[in-house]
């Protein structure tokens, strides 16, 4: 182990192990889930930064969004990010989930997904290579460390706004509210309608 | 083959237009009174398997055109022959204001799937078949989305572009 690091494993070892264990949602959107497998198996074994697929979202807090999001896709996208536990970080991955990408003026495609739900980082390129990957994973790691990576407090927080948002996309939606909305949830539904 | 395919259609349908443009592929241009019909014939004659239903919107005509692509399924032990590697294509052409055609799932089953989609995406009404419902999209379009008349600009700018970043509301 690295020596430098010890001072930090003793005074955030939580920290420390979010960092060093993270387990991806095996969830597929877009072309993007094509360079995945590459990155998960022999050739780039992303093991070895400790990244790992899971089967469900109930065992990840790793949310990697690969490639451009459709409203049908997007009501599962947020299905499973609520069901994630937390601490939970997410990735856009690819040019899509950021502005659109080349599906800018379909009439199905969202453009910016973090409207909807909130987004840690982002990964340029169509397609990115898997050393992509894992450069985000590292960075991902200076974000933890910095306490930067904090999408799942944002959503606790603004959770009425992002909730308004998906429900304008959506009409109603089926499930309940994670966290309390508030009046001022109404309000804005209200004028907005 | 083809070209005894082709005096066949010729005498039992007057008024449709074959083209061969290539080989191994037909393409047969009819009414839409005829078109099932035809469709019921080639299903006779060997041609089993409905590819694809698919529509083209001539909006300066003011028709759709409904394409249909058919093949033959390889019989077993058999090489390839010429009726197996060949497609035909069956047009025909519907009126756009009022969009309308038969549904021919009782001729191939395998076409639900795609008049649903085609009922979808161009809002074209198969009479008779048994559950038009949406198949891919979640939102209401005023126009259906495939026409030529639907701007996507204009719905991005109306609908993706009017919610507004989590970040403008501090």
């Amino acid at each position: 182990m690295d020596r430098n690091k010890l001072v930090k494993w003793l005074k955030e070892p939580a920290k420390m192990g979010h960092k060093y264990s993270l387990h991806a949602v095996y969830f597929c959107t877009g072309c993007g889930i094509i360079e995945v497998p590459p990155s998960i198996t022999a050739r780039w074994d992303a093991e070895r930064f400790g990244v790992i697929p899971v089967a469900t979202p109930r065992q990840a807090n790793l949310f990697l969004i690969t490639g451009y999001v459709s409203v049908k896709t997007l009501k599962a996208i947020i299905r499973t990010y609520e069901q994630m536990p937390e601490p939970k970080f997410s990735v856009g991955f690819g040019s899509c989930p950021v502005n659109g990408g080349m599906y800018w003026d379909s009439y199905n495609t969202i453009k910016h997904l973090d409207k909807y739900i909130p987004v840690d980082g982002w990964i340029a390129g169509c397609m990115p290579r898997p050393e992509a990957i894992f450069v985000a994973v590292t960075h991902l790691w200076t974000l933890i460390d910095k306490e930067m990576a904090n999408g799942y407090k944002r959503y606790r927080e603004k959770y009425k706004y992002y909730r308004a948002n998906q429900e304008q996309l959506f009409g109603k939606l089926e499930w309940p509210p994670l966290f309390p909305v508030g009046d001022k949830h109404e309000e804005l539904a209200e004028k907005r309608s | 083959m083809k070209n005894s395919l082709k005096k066949d259609l010729e005498s039992v349908f007057k008024g449709i237009q074959i083209t061969v443009p290539e080989k191994d592929r037909m393409i047969i241009t009819a009414k839409k009174e005829e078109a099932q019909s035809i469709l019921r014939f080639l299903k006779d004659n060997g041609y089993e398997h409905l590819g694809l239903v698919s529509c083209v919107d001539w909006i300066e005509e003011k028709e759709f055109e409904l394409v249909y692509i058919l093949s033959a399924y390889m019989q077993e032990d058999n090489e390839y022959t010429e009726k197996e590697k060949s497609n035909i294509i069956v047009k025909t052409r519907i009126p756009r204001d009022n969009p309308r055609f038969h549904t021919v799932i009782p001729i191939f089953q395998s076409s639900e799937p795609y008049e649903r989609e085609l009922h979808e995406l161009y809002g074209i009404d198969f009479e008779g078949h048994p559950r038009q419902i949406p198949l891919f999209l979640e939102r209401d379009y005023t126009i259906p989305p495939f026409r030529k008349d639907f701007d996507t600009r204009k719905y991005v700018e109306e609908v993706f572009d009017k919610i507004p970043f989590i970040e403008d509301k501090r």
